[in-house]
């Protein structure tokens, strides 16, 4: 129980005294991108992950909620922090026809399916402008005031935000962890060694995929309500873009497919190569992007994390009762 | 009242009809042998009983309940296992996770699916490789691991492809005994297989099938002396 609990409790910590480490509000930023990046890259971790169900139209379900937390903020006055839920509950929503259809198709199909979605749904968000204002898109110019204990939230501070996605990614690894150790967890990985073996003992394969891509609709829907609430600006480029897909395929393949560290080590890794580079290249980071993928999938099919605890495994005594991955 | 009746069954694929009108029924705790040349639709009979494949018409009815457009998670759960001709294995998991996925149908509880899985590993003989990755183990011992898991859902009707292909006579006779341990822990068992020694040894009653259809029926003695069956293996001119 200690052991399973002690790197939670280490990783809170860290996340707590990290601001007052924070040398200038442009580390702070990128804490933030971080934390937001390791939501995505759990989303699509546990349905790409553990039911080895590849998406490339995670964009969708991102973009669906950034969009629903930007309307019922400026529409209906919905504070962002009951936005983020609620647009993570609408992104869950609209997967689950998405996933009846999609599932009927296997592998390459279903990846490809998936594909398409994204693009119906960025076409929707284009052309349907009475509601999202099409090419246009919304921009926050102020947030609610609001207090906490006593004291206002400073919203032009980055402390605020920084809380919140920490909150956002700890929840991303929780429910990736949580998974890991459910039944469900286990149909899963079920289904990704073997669809139809899953079948014959008796897994609903259907069902198994439907509610994970629920799930992870959810986290990658909560993901897009932050990037609304701490952008301030949404526009179908901006969070329907195909690439927002690619690197949370990237984040996880990365970081390590099915494991419950790898979306922050390949958020970490990802935004940081990001960052060093973007300075210099327009979009030039996604070549990067697809460098290091390539490199990893070459030589590191198990991902950073995947990598490095096998390698602690050689050193560590194994925990009972706790399996690889 | 037999276990399972089937009735009519037929499935075409395209133009080709790989299964016409097949009725037969299984009575409870009996081991009945399907045998057939290549080709002649055994392994389509089990996937339409199993939900994998849907028939064209016909009835299929387990204890008088239509199985008929069940997915095959379903019928597992109704109580029909099968194994598979090719084993299908999760490859990169252990023995025992193996096993305890299947377990999970009648045991919702991790605890009780894993007791119930090693339960069954030392059943087949395969406790001892409990912890080694599936894709790990021997032909015999893939095999013993495809008959695990079936069993592992609590099967009343075992569907068994082929399960001695591939063995040596020392290993049939092995997977013999333990196919008649099954029977006698009260699971009813059809069988498909080539390896004559074994269908003759356990089978209490044979159903011969060419072409999708039923030649031939009855106790293995009598039925491989029939000339269609004969005919049906061997050509017309040995009949």
């Amino acid at each position: 129980m200690n052991r399973r609990l002690a790197p939670w409790l280490a990783g809170a910590i860290a996340l707590a005294v990290l601001p007052a480490l924070a040398p200038n509000s442009f580390f702070l930023h990128v804490a933030i991108l971080i934390l937001m990046w390791t939501l995505l890259g759990a989303a699509w971790n546990v349905l790409g992950g553990f039911a080895g169900q590849v998406s490339f139209g995670h964009a969708a379900l991102f973009g669906i909620g950034a969009y629903v937390t930007m309307i019922l903020y400026l529409k209906a006055g919905l504070a962002p922090w009951w936005g983020i839920p609620v647009g993570g509950l609408a992104a869950a929503l609209v997967s689950l026809p998405i996933g009846l259809v999609c599932f009927r198709l296997r592998g390459p199909y279903f990846s490809l399916a998936t594909l398409a979605v994204a693009e119906i749904v960025k076409l929707v968000a284009l052309n349907w402008e009475t509601v999202t204002n099409g090419p246009v898109g919304f921009l926050i110019t102020g947030l609610p005031p609001v207090s906490l204990f006593g004291a206002s939230v400073d919203w032009e501070s980055k402390l605020p935000f920084y809380a919140v996605a920490a909150l956002l990614a700890l929840a991303g690894l929780a429910s990736t962890a949580w998974l890991r150790s459910s039944r469900l967890g286990a149909y899963l990985v079920a289904i990704r060694e073997n669809e139809d073996a899953a079948e014959a003992v008796g897994i609903d394969t259907v069902r198994a995929k439907v509610l994970t891509l629920a799930l992870s609709a959810f986290l990658a829907g909560m993901g897009g309500g932050f990037y609304a609430f701490y952008f301030r600006y949404i526009d179908p480029d901006a969070v329907l873009n195909i690439s927002l897909s690619m690197e949370m395929v990237f984040i996880a393949m990365v970081g390590g497919l099915g494991t419950v560290g790898g979306p922050l080590v390949g958020a970490i890794f990802l935004t940081v190569v990001g960052e060093s580079v973007r300075e210099r290249f327009q979009v030039g980071h996604l070549i990067f992007y697809g460098l290091f993928m390539m490199l990893a999938i070459r030589y590191m099919p198990e991902g950073i994390w995947g990598r490095a605890q096998r390698l602690a495994s050689r050193f560590l005594p194994k925990v009972p009762g706790h399996g690889a991955a | 009242m037999a276990l399972l009746e089937v009735e009519g069954l037929t499935r075409f694929f395209g133009g080709l009809r790989a299964v016409g009108d097949l009725s037969f029924s299984v009575g409870e705790g009996e081991i009945l042998g399907l045998i057939g040349p290549n080709g002649a639709g055994k392994t389509t009979v089990f996937n339409l009983m199993t939900g994998f494949v849907q028939p064209s018409a016909g009835r299929i009815r387990l204890d008088g309940k239509s199985v008929v457009g069940l997915r095959p998670h379903a019928v597992a759960r109704r109580g029909i296992a099968r194994t598979f001709q090719i084993v299908k294995p999760f490859p990169g998991l252990t023995v025992k996770e193996n096993v305890t996925l299947a377990a999970f149908l009648r045991q919702p509880a991790r605890r009780d699916a894993e007791t119930a899985a090693l339960e069954i590993l030392s059943r087949v003989g395969l406790a001892h490789r409990a912890g080694e990755l599936a894709i790990q183990l021997t032909l015999m011992d893939q095999k013993r691991l495809e008959l695990a898991k079936a069993l592992a859902t609590g099967p009343r009707l075992l569907l068994l492809d082929e399960p001695m292909g591939g063995l040596n006579p020392s290993e049939v006779d092995v997977a013999s005994r333990l196919v008649e341990e099954i029977r006698r822990g009260g699971v009813t068992v059809i069988l498909v297989e080539h390896v004559m020694r074994a269908i003759m040894r356990i089978s209490d009653r044979v159903l011969v099938v060419n072409q999708g259809e039923k030649i031939a029926e009855g106790l293995p003695a009598q039925v491989v002396q029939e000339p269609a069956v004969l005919a049906a293996y061997f050509g017309k001119r040995g009949a």
